[in-house]
């Protein structure tokens, strides 16, 4: 591997006295998607939790080849926004408040909706930067999400699972635009999903996680039904089938 | 009259867009907790021989300290605390009223509001919180908004939640104890909410939601005045009455709108 773009070392997390995750060492290869995988409660999130320095953790989160605490410029993108529909925040301030702090009720500027529309042209819902955004599909949304990521232009993207509210065709189009992403940007990418089909689609490496590292490495070699039965337990197995499929219009 | 105009057309705005953040930040209970702390920090100014104003003020931004402090280390929901709270400082405060004779009459501007019996001394501590209330709002705004919708994507952004949330919570505290000299402890949160809810049914933007929940803030606070004086009613309940109404018409009129 070149120069690891993160590095876990002997990482434990506990939440509410009961451990999260223990004694992680792992080394995230830059540039590339790397999948995190695991069952329920095997602590995925809360490592993106910890990358991003949102849950005090033992042992160290280093970045970059100086391997550094301090973090770099990360993005984010969430499953999900807490807002009620009825909500009148629009995409357009959504994505200015990301973008600046100067105050919405102040006036977005020009140059930032500019960014903001070429965002979500990016992600092919350049239409919807004046809809409410409570109002937005789940598809729309996670779109809208990825695109606040990137307008920082990061240097590292985590997503936690970010099209579990949408359905499958929703997600293989949002797993084909951030692949797109990822070809044209190089950013180093983590991806929590437990879809197995997305990240053996998507993915050049993997991390199996259930409170500990399981198994981790290329994808081709830790993807066998052996790992996957020592994660997701002894029911799990692979099928292997192929099909053609389309995507629905954007 | 001129005082106590003067005094509603800073508290009632400041009120409407902190309102805003109540709202999405889910703090309407607390911004109850804290005004009916009002009820003891009087009762304590008044046994311990201090200005009762004061007292109320320093024990109100106390309990809101607590409040937040503890919600953050406990594993108790945010509303569980809030309940305790408020429970444990209404308690005390009817066991120190109960206690002493004579207290009671202190109290009804307490509840009800006593807009114009304001001093000049007073004016200027509001127009000072006034003041710090539109510098959190010009640098706070989008982080709390973002705070609201999803805490790790903000942090993500660099905006760390406690110190906001904390600065929030005190300069609200603060807020609500001056705000209750308008229109009393049990419509102060009304102050905070109704505004913002009338603004929603007509706002389309971030930006509108604000300055809707703000002007009708302000005009509900001047024409308040006026009909109360008219009236001969209290003037607080007044004010809140016409926030209600504008509720009512704005909520009408989203009616309408989406029935084209």
């Amino acid at each position: 591997m070149s120069v690891p773009a993160i590095i876990l070392e002997n990482v434990s997390v506990e939440l509410g006295g009961r451990p999260v995750l223990e004694n992680l060492n792992a080394e995230f290869e830059p540039d590339c998607l790397t999948a995190v995988m695991g069952p329920n409660g095997a602590g995925k999130t809360t490592l993106l939790h910890a990358i991003l320095g949102l849950v005090p953790h033992k042992g160290h989160v280093l970045f970059g080849p100086e391997r550094r605490e301090k973090r770099p410029r990360l993005g984010y993108v969430p499953q999900r926004l807490e807002l009620d529909r009825g909500s009148p925040i629009t995409v357009r301030d959504f994505l200015a408040a990301v973008q600046t702090n100067r105050p919405l009720w102040s006036g977005i500027a020009r140059e930032r909706d500019r960014q903001s529309l070429a965002s979500l042209e990016r992600m092919g819902v350049g239409g919807i930067l004046d809809r409410p955004i409570g109002k937005i599909s789940g598809g729309e949304t996670q779109r809208v999400l990825l695109a606040q990521a990137l307008l920082r232009r990061p240097e590292i993207l985590l997503l936690d699972e970010p099209a579990a509210a949408v359905d499958v065709s929703g997600e293989a189009l949002f797993c084909d635009i951030l692949e797109e992403v990822q070809n044209e940007l190089g950013i180093t990418t983590l991806l929590v999903s437990h879809d197995l089909s997305i990240v053996s689609t998507h993915a050049r490496n993997v991390i199996c996680l259930n409170r500990r590292i399981i198994c981790s490495g290329p994808v081709s070699s830790v993807m066998t039904a052996d790992n996957l039965r020592r994660v997701f337990g002894p029911h799990s197995d692979i099928f292997n089938h192929s099909h053609s499929h389309t995507h629905p219009p954007a | 009259m001129r005082r106590a105009l003067l005094g509603l057309v800073l508290i009632a705005p400041a009120c409407a867009t902190m309102g805003v953040q109540v709202v999405s930040m889910r703090m309407a209970f607390y911004s109850d907790a804290i005004s009916h702390s009002a009820f003891t920090g009087v009762a304590l100014g008044l046994i311990l021989g201090l200005d009762p104003r004061l007292t109320m003020i320093v024990f109100g931004v106390l309990v809101g300290c607590g409040v937040l402090i503890f919600a953050r280390k406990s594993e108790l929901s945010s509303d569980t605390v809030i309940g305790v709270f408020f429970a444990a400082v209404v308690a005390l405060g009817v066991v120190v009223v109960s206690a002493r004779r004579g207290l009671g009459r202190y109290f009804e501007g307490v509840l009800f509001g006593d807009i114009l019996t304001i001093q000049a001394a007073e004016l200027w501590a509001i127009l000072a919180l006034a003041a710090a209330v539109l510098i959190f709002q010009w640098l706070a705004f989008n982080r709390m908004l973002l705070l609201a919708m999803n805490p790790p994507l903000a942090h993500a952004r660099g905006i760390r939640p406690v110190p906001w949330e904390m600065a929030f919570g005190i300069l609200l505290a603060l807020l609500v104890m001056v705000a209750l000299r308008a229109v009393g402890l049990l419509l102060v949160t009304a102050l905070l909410v109704v505004p913002g809810a009338a603004a929603r049914n007509l706002a389309k933007s971030a930006a509108g939601l604000f300055w809707w929940a703000s002007v009708q803030a302000l005009i509900a606070a001047i024409l308040g005045l006026y009909l109360s004086f008219a009236w001969g009613s209290a003037t607080g309940a007044t004010v809140i009455l016409i926030c209600v109404a504008f509720f009512a018409v704005s909520f009408f009129f989203r009616g309408l709108k989406g029935a084209k």
